[in-house]
């Protein structure tokens, strides 16, 4: 249902590379990875433990360095910059982060306001006009401004992940890179974290969605990237890679999730040749 | 593939309605401190060879009554209201010792994070050696052998390594692998299987699953399988049960469950997976 | 987070105790009914009217000895504490944040402070710099202040890899904005717990040294020096050394107290403690029928 869109991309990664550790003795955790988000896009890029999934959103972000290949955010080449042209460019907020563990995202002393404005105040927005503006959010993740004076430890898992949401929103970035936004959460806060998602979509919001599960993500992807051991096994929409994927190792990561009915994707004995065809 | 267990031969997946090996009777349980009730009344049977599923999110009381079962509930919580039969034998009337002698040879349990069951500074073989000295009452060089077995039979890639490392030089998903070949070391009948993959990748999820459903086929092994995710359930098992706040809100054959809910939230759980999930590219739309 | 710590039993007596001794400390001198340094042929005198804790060998007597020694304790155990609060906290943080060479060196040097024992140290300044107890307290407190170090940066370090200080850094936050707003508050409990600690500490030190006759002339009185003067006749007057060493203690234990009471106001228990306060000031609130305009 997509093609890609021809308006210039929020983000544009080339041939990224990432190598930890010392020179000689450097492992790859990431190796020749290209992506492309649109605006009003939104990609999931599915990976497991080790896969680098973590580090290419990092590396977006500036908390990684880059080994090799270039990453463009809204045209303008990131790779190079030093400490000073990453605060400027964070502080303009195009892109923001969602982590994984809400509970740990949040600081513990500060009241929800206090987290939730600190993007805005950081950029010298008055106190005040900062409030106001979570105010709003909140109501757009679906909760009470009461909640405003509470500390993290006084909401529940939940409403904590939204809150989250909703920091990252209050710079109205461009671009939303999310980590496992949903993992941590039950069904019904599922939903409502997806729903959210998708009105944000709708309304012309990248994002850039990483999991380890494709379900969670299938939901919300127009297209979807598959990541494994730091390369990326196949990318295409979300139909073509649900749908029919070509890798082994995409199709092992179909044959293993589950889902509710309709034929059972795949037999233990596919599994197992499956497994057999991917490097130890 | 050396056979897990050459005592046990299991009556397989027989037609024959074989006697449940575990059976909760409206099973409720109380925490005597506020006295307030925790679960309301759990029934379930578990056969040989059968998997039983419980679908609830944290706090609906699926890993009470999972410890209800095993005899291992916290302090001041207690069984109210309600039996549970062991092999025939109601375990109010179980003493201590005897609760040590059934925990491990008839029933058994794995949990959702590997690593705090085993003790970090032995080597994962002897910690299974150790099971099998203890409750098979084998030697020495016996029990080594039949650990290095064990590790074995639960598809680890290279046991003779595997059993003389530490747990933190092994994955999680490898963990969990040392921990099930522990819990089926003595020849449970039935093992409960709580949240045992929440915490793993998806593919090392369907290994494990794939795992224990072989060791169910093969020595006629009573499931229960507990989780947070239907679909997981629903695609293990042959009957789920679906908990909510300690009420058993739905309870059934898999296949009823699924394709006709009675209760709004296991509707909420389906309806779920088919708007955000998989399901959306694979079930044709017109299905309600 | 003080009004937590007052809330508890433990904080109240340890603050109470302390506060009293702070006040003999500030007032002594004028509490003193005698002066302590004048010497009379009324020796080794049993408790009286005159004299409420007796008199010493010289005649002099011990009540306005104790009052007039608890100046020397306590500003010499506060000099200590806030030496090594002052010498070790701010480079404990910036170790975390300043980069690897600076974190080299300032280890090391916590290392080699910590092998150096402090009794002997002082003493050796002492015989350097003149009989004081200024001196040797300053330099006792630097030989402390590694205490000091290894806290700030164990609180930073906790803080510096949590995702809520990655948060504030890809809000473009500076490293100046993360210390005042996120790590301040972590680093600041441990530290008071360190400080009340080290008070206690200071005050063994002070005794330990005035009781050696180390830091403090002999006619001015000090703790330590009542003690050790007292041990002399014990033959004659077996509970004489009891007041001297029961301030002490009760002083030293006091501190502790603090500590404790502190470290268990902060943290995880600590935001509990105050988050149910709140909840309950929160229904007040509600239940007030005039708003009172809220404070953000």
């Amino acid at each position: 249902m997509s093609t890609p869109a021809p308006a210039r991309p929020i983000l544009d990664i080339t041939g990224l590379t990432v190598r930890y550790g010392p020179r000689r003795r450097s492992r790859r955790a990431l190796h020749d990875v290209t992506l492309r988000v649109a605006p009003g896009e939104a990609v999931g890029v599915i990976g497991e433990t080790g896969s680098g999934k973590s580090t290419l959103a990092r590396t977006v972000l500036g908390l990684v360095e880059a080994s090799a290949g270039t990453i463009l955010v809204d045209g303008e080449d990131v790779t190079r910059h030093g400490r000073r042209q990453w605060r400027a460019l964070r502080r303009r907020g195009t892109v923001q982060y969602v982590f994984q563990d809400p509970l740990r995202s949040l600081d513990p002393d500060l009241t929800v306001a206090d987290s939730l404005t600190e993007p805005l105040l950081v950029r010298g927005v008055p106190r005040a006009d900062a409030v106001e503006r979570a105010r709003a959010l909140l109501t757009r993740v679906r909760l009470d401004g009461a909640l405003l004076d509470r500390l993290p430890g006084e909401i529940s898992g939940g409403q904590r992940q939204r809150v989250a949401v909703a920091r990252a929103l209050i710079t109205e970035p461009r671009l939303l890179l999310l980590d496992e936004p949903v993992s941590a959460l039950d069904s019904a806060n599922r939903v409502q974290v997806l729903e959210i998602l998708k009105e944000l979509r709708d309304a012309g919001t990248a994002l850039l969605f990483i999991s380890h599960d494709l379900g969670s993500v299938a939901g919300v992807a127009d297209r979807i990237a598959v990541l494994h051991r730091g390369e990326q096994v196949e990318t295409g929409t979300a139909a073509e890679i649900i749908g029919a994927p070509r890798h082994p190792y995409t199709r092992l990561l179909l044959g293993s999730a589950p889902t509710l009915r309709g034929p059972a994707p795949s037999s233990r004995a596919e599994r197992d040749a499956l497994r057999a065809l991917l490097p130890v | 593939m050396t056979a897990l267990s050459p005592t046990t031969t299991a009556p397989a997946a027989g037609q024959a309605p074989a006697r449940p090996v575990l059976s909760l009777r409206d099973v409720r349980i109380t925490d005597r401190a506020t006295g307030r009730e925790i679960v309301h009344g759990v029934s379930l049977d578990v056969t040989p060879g059968r998997t039983v599923g419980i679908v609830g999110e944290s706090g609906s009381g699926k890993t009470l009554t999972c410890r209800a079962a095993l005899g291992l509930l916290p302090a001041h919580v207690e069984i109210s209201h309600g039996t549970v039969e062991i092999d025939g034998t109601d375990i109010a009337t179980l003493t201590p010792r005897r609760w040590t002698a059934l925990r491990g040879t008839v029933l058994s349990a794995v949990f959702q994070d590997p690593a705090s069951y085993l003790n970090p500074s032995i080597r994962v073989g002897e910690q299974i050696a150790e099971v099998l000295r203890v409750k098979k009452g084998l030697g020495r060089r016996a029990a080594r052998d039949r650990a290095r077995a064990l590790l074995d039979a639960v598809r680890l890639r290279d046991p003779d390594l595997v059993r003389v490392q530490y747990p933190h030089e092994l994955s999680g998903g490898m963990l969990q692998r040392v921990l099930i070949a522990a819990a089926v070391a003595a020849d449970p009948r039935v093992l409960i299987a709580d949240e045992a993959t929440t915490a793993l990748d998806v593919t090392v999820q369907a290994e494990i699953l794939d795992l224990l459903d072989e060791l169910r086929e093969r020595t006629g092994l009573g499931l229960v399988l507990v989780s947070h995710d239907l679909a997981l359930v629903a695609q293990r098992c042959d009957e789920v049960l679906v908990m909510r706040q300690g009420e058993v809100v739905e309870q059934g054959p898999t296949r009823t469950v699924l394709h006709r809910p009675r209760h709004a939230y296991t509707r909420l759980l389906i309806d779920e997976h088919e708007q955000y999930g998989l399901e959306r590219f694979r079930t044709p739309q017109e299905d309600a | 987070m003080v009004r937590v710590v007052l809330s508890l039993t433990t904080g109240r007596i340890a603050a109470g105790i302390l506060g009293l001794i702070a006040l003999l400390a500030l007032l002594g001198p004028w509490l003193a009914p005698q002066n302590p340094l004048t010497t009379s042929d009324d020796t080794l005198a049993a408790v009286s009217g005159a004299h409420w804790l007796g008199t010493d060998h010289l005649g002099r007597d011990v009540l306005s000895r104790l009052l007039d020694g608890s100046r020397v304790s306590v500003l010499g155990s506060l000099e200590v504490a806030l030496t090594a609060m002052a010498v070790g906290v701010l480079p404990g943080i910036l170790s975390v944040q300043l980069g690897r060479v600076f974190e080299w060196i300032t280890l090391r040097l916590a290392d080699t402070l910590v092998a150096l024992p402090f009794l002997l140290f002082a003493v050796a300044v002492i015989a350097l710099l003149g009989n004081g107890i200024t001196q040797a307290m300053l330099v006792t407190g630097v030989l402390v202040s590694p205490l000091f170090y290894r806290v700030a940066r164990a609180a930073t370090l906790a803080v510096a890899r949590s995702p809520y200080v990655e948060a504030a850094v890809v809000a473009g936050a500076s490293t100046g904005w993360i210390v005042r707003r996120h790590v301040w508050a972590k680093v600041l409990p441990p530290i008071a717990v360190a400080l009340a600690q080290t008070i206690g500490v200071g005050f063994v030190i002070v005794s330990s040294l005035t009781f050696l006759g180390i830091g403090v002339q002999p006619p001015a009185p000090t703790w330590g020096g009542l003690l050790a003067s007292d041990l002399g006749y014990l033959d004659q007057r077996p509970w004489a050394p009891l007041a001297p060493a029961l301030l002490i203690t009760l002083t030293v234990w006091a501190s502790n107290l603090l500590a404790d009471a502190i470290r268990d106001a902060s943290g995880e228990a600590g935001r509990a403690l105050a988050g149910r306060r709140r909840a309950r000031a929160r229904r007040t609130a509600e239940a007030d029928p005039v708003p009172s305009g809220g404070t953000r």
